[in-house]
């Protein structure tokens, strides 16, 4: 009993798990007695898990503890080991971050629905899991806290029903998709057994590296790896996250996107960078920066089509998880310093603009864009909230978002110029051309909800209070902090989990004992850390260029369709006509909420199609993840052994 | 024989995938998804298995003498007991929900309810 603070990873999971069950015994009746157990058992949490980063990052400590004491013997793992890397704790800083502002926001956002028992139960289950998942050193522990997080998360969409029944239609296809990511996650841990007879995280790492990929190891990594790209909502199985998010409250969105899609970045990151050190393969690299360009730009695209404020978000979640896949998926150093700085500063600015949203219903009872406006002077402080979480995403500097999305152009380039190949290239411009429809996006949000005229119904709209503006200042002033000083929080914060997803010998030795990660062939090879520079002029210039390709080339793309103008046919629709004159067209009025409807006019292709994609039944759905689970496996076995 | 065994896990895996695609009726989607679980469950249990092996009871003197019996793997069933508890909840929760949708869409079939799409 060295250190006491080795018990802190496991004392903060339990008591979250502790205090679910207490809320429901206890808190049931009182609404005093159930908030405050809940609001303690998240600020022991999360203060337990910021006290670990003294050890873990200043230190460079890896944690690790054994259920029961029961230790290795004789070099195998028997016992279910939790164990604290870099790389974990980076993941349940957000987390705790995540689960603590939501909390605070709960109180007074959660106060009008009934059965809030049921709500704070559902709420601790969800944060322990997360924090479980991200500090567990076993896999199939790992697949349990998973399928914890899929309940609570599926329990807690459906929580506002009474309201919304649509809220049950995203539950279930929430439930059925998560479903068939879990059962994968599970077959892969099940052939992972298959192959090294272990189940700890440490002793895998060590035994694939000797053993090399086997077929068998193969298969487990490919549903490994679609079960939690299915958990993290990359395209294609980002069907249900939509749903869910609109439709779920929205401090339970700010958890989705916080930390239960980061929960399922984790696992990819810690699947291909340590459990099969697999990124040094070029057709894993190309995969994932595909499907995470892929997810960008689908998602992009799609929140660009939507009416509903959440529904908006919860696009935007998809695209920017988009981002963190393609940055983590390049291979290289910066590609994982831009990504995962990318996913800290998501969970910032996501959940801001999360509970931004949750204020705006909590004022006006409604979250569509067609029924809200001019709501910057009844509502200052989330205004300026809004404003700040909205530049941070668009990529405006000082925020956070520029700083992270440079990183990962810069990275994207440089694994351009690296290997050749075009494709990412055409990725680098993607990336760029996703964050200007993100502003666009975002410009069209703020025009329709906080500028414009305001609708008769909402004249009465007051600021929500204190509570609920609480955390939204501090997510703001986050954002604000982490762009700002975007060099002291990537050596603080991105650079410890950087060196554990290169350098798993530590992580490994910690649990094995001292020697085992050399005996199966890992050699400790530590990053340096150089500082991320974001004004090279090079790359300044090099980009220039870039974007000028890429916007001749939007440019350029409706040129073809330029012939003589002809009278338009009858449309059912005026706005989409053109305007000669005439008095009809003095009516055809233009909304806030449709600032973009030429854009969607020229690509309307583009859009019918996506639309139809999105077609809202479950089996379509079931669909995609079926055969993008089929894809993911088949790829890895054709291109990785 | 083990083989079939793995046969058979894969079959009802795919089984259960295919039901969840084409089936329209959400009960079936639930029943899929049951389905899809036991594949998987069958699939667990077989990796623990040996031909000819007792169970796993042995002693000190066992493992000191290093004539340890040849014994069957008791972690996969171990994992099967957890992923059937949590199969069992998840079809639990699925049906419930099924009732709700039930009860508010007037249907069970998934092409009705679709209100969230686009």
């Amino acid at each position: 009993m060295s250190n006491f603070y080795v018990h802190f990873p496991v004392i903060s999971v339990m008591g979250l798990f502790l205090a679910a069950f207490l809320v429901e015994i206890f808190g049931s009746k009182n609404k005093y007695v159930r908030y405050i157990i809940s609001l303690i058992a998240c600020l022991a949490a999360a203060a337990m898990t910021f006290y670990l980063i003294v050890p873990v990052f200043l230190n460079g400590e890896v944690i690790s503890y054994w259920m029961g004491a029961w230790a290795p013997e004789g070099g195998y793992a028997f016992g279910i080991g939790y164990e604290i890397d870099g790389l974990g704790l980076f993941f349940g800083l957000l987390t705790a971050l995540t689960f603590l502002m939501s909390v605070i926001f709960s109180w007074r956002y959660m106060s009008r629905d009934g059965h809030l028992g049921h709500y704070y139960t559902l709420f601790l289950m969800l944060a322990g899991s997360v924090l479980g998942l991200v500090f567990t050193g076993d896999v199939f522990n790992l697949f349990i806290m998973i399928e914890i997080m899929t309940f609570a998360s599926v329990a807690l969409t459906a929580f506002r029903h009474k309201k919304h029944p649509e809220a049950l239609e995203g539950a279930f296809k929430y439930l059925v998709l998560g479903s068939i990511g879990s059962s994968m996650t599970l077959l892969g841990v099940a052939l992972l057994y298959l192959t090294t007879h272990t189940l700890n995280m440490a002793q895998i790492t060590a035994l694939i590296s000797s053993q090399g990929m086997q077929p068998t190891t193969l298969l487990a990594f490919g549903t490994m790896l679609a079960g939690l790209a299915v958990k993290s909502f990359v395209v294609p199985f980002h069907t249900p996250a939509a749903d869910a998010y609109a439709t779920a409250p929205a401090s339970v969105s700010t958890l989705f996107s916080g930390m239960v899609n980061k929960a399922g970045i984790y696992g990819i990151i810690r699947l291909t960078w340590i459990l099969f050190r697999a990124m040094d393969k070029e057709a894993l690299m190309l995969l994932l920066s595909i499907l995470g360009a892929l997810t960008m730009f689908i998602g992009v695209t799609m929140a660009l089509a939507q009416h509903d404020f959440k529904r908006l978000l919860a696009f935007h979640s998809i695209s920017q998880i988009g981002y963190v896949l393609m940055a983590v998926g390049l291979g290289t150093n910066l590609g994982l310093y831009g990504g995962l700085f990318h996913a800290m500063n998501h969970t910032l600015f996501k959940g801001l603009l999360f509970l931004t949203a949750g204020a705006v219903y909590y004022a006006t009872g409604t979250t569509n864009l067609d029924k809200l406006g001019g709501l910057a002077k009844r509502m200052p402080y989330t205004t300026v909230c809004f404003l700040a979480g909205a530049f941070a995403i668009s990529g405006i500097p000082p925020f956070n978002g520029f700083a992270s999305k440079w990183i990962i152009y810069q990275a994207a380039y440089e694994k351009a110029l690296l290997s050749g190949n075009i494709v990412y290239l055409i990725i680098t411009v993607v990336a760029l051309l996703v964050s200007v429809m993100t502003l666009a996006s975002f410009i069209k949000v703020t025009s329709a909800v906080f500028f414009g005229q305001t609708p008769a119904s909402l004249e009465r709209t007051g600021e929500v209070p204190f509570s609920m503006q609480l955390p939204m200042f501090i997510m703001s002033a986050l954002c604000l902090a982490a762009g700002l000083f975007y060099n002291k929080t990537v050596g603080i914060f991105v650079n410890p989990a950087v060196n554990a997803a290169t350098d798993p010998a530590k992580y490994v030795d910690t649990m094995m004992g001292d020697g085992y990660a050399f005996s199966h062939g890992i050699a400790p090879q530590p990053v340096t850390f150089t500082s991320v520079s974001i004004w090279d002029p090079v790359f300044w210039l090099i980009l220039f260029v870039i974007v000028t390709c890429a916007v001749t080339l939007v440019a350029m793309s409706g040129a073809r369709e330029r012939g003589p103008i002809s009278l338009p046919e009858k449309t059912a629709d005026d706005k989409h006509a053109t305007f000669f004159g005439g008095e009809k067209s003095l009516h055809s009025h233009v909304g806030g909420s449709d600032l973009f409807w030429g854009f969607k006019k020229d690509l309307k292709g583009y859009f019918r199609v996506m639309d139809d994609l999105h077609s809202g039944r479950t089996n379509d759905y079931a669909l995609w993840v079926v055969l993008g689970t089929a894809l993911i496996t088949l790829f890895t076995f054709i291109f990785m052994s | 024989m083990i083989l079939i065994n793995y046969i058979v896990a894969i079959c009802l895996i795919a089984l259960g995938l295919y039901v969840m695609c084409a089936k329209r009726e959400l009960i079936k989607i639930v029943i899929g998804m049951g389905i899809m679980d036991y594949g998987i469950n069958l699939l667990i249990v077989s990796i623990g298995f040996h031909e000819d092996a007792t169970a796993p009871i042995y002693t000190l003197s066992d493992i000191i003498n290093g004539n340890l019996p040849l014994f069957v793997d008791p972690i996969p069933q171990a994992l099967t007991l957890t992923s059937i508890v949590i199969g069992a909840c998840v079809d639990a929760m699925a049906l419930s929900l099924v009732i709700m949708l039930k009860r508010r869409y007037d249907t069970t079939d998934a092409d009705e309810i679709r209100r969230l799409k686009g």
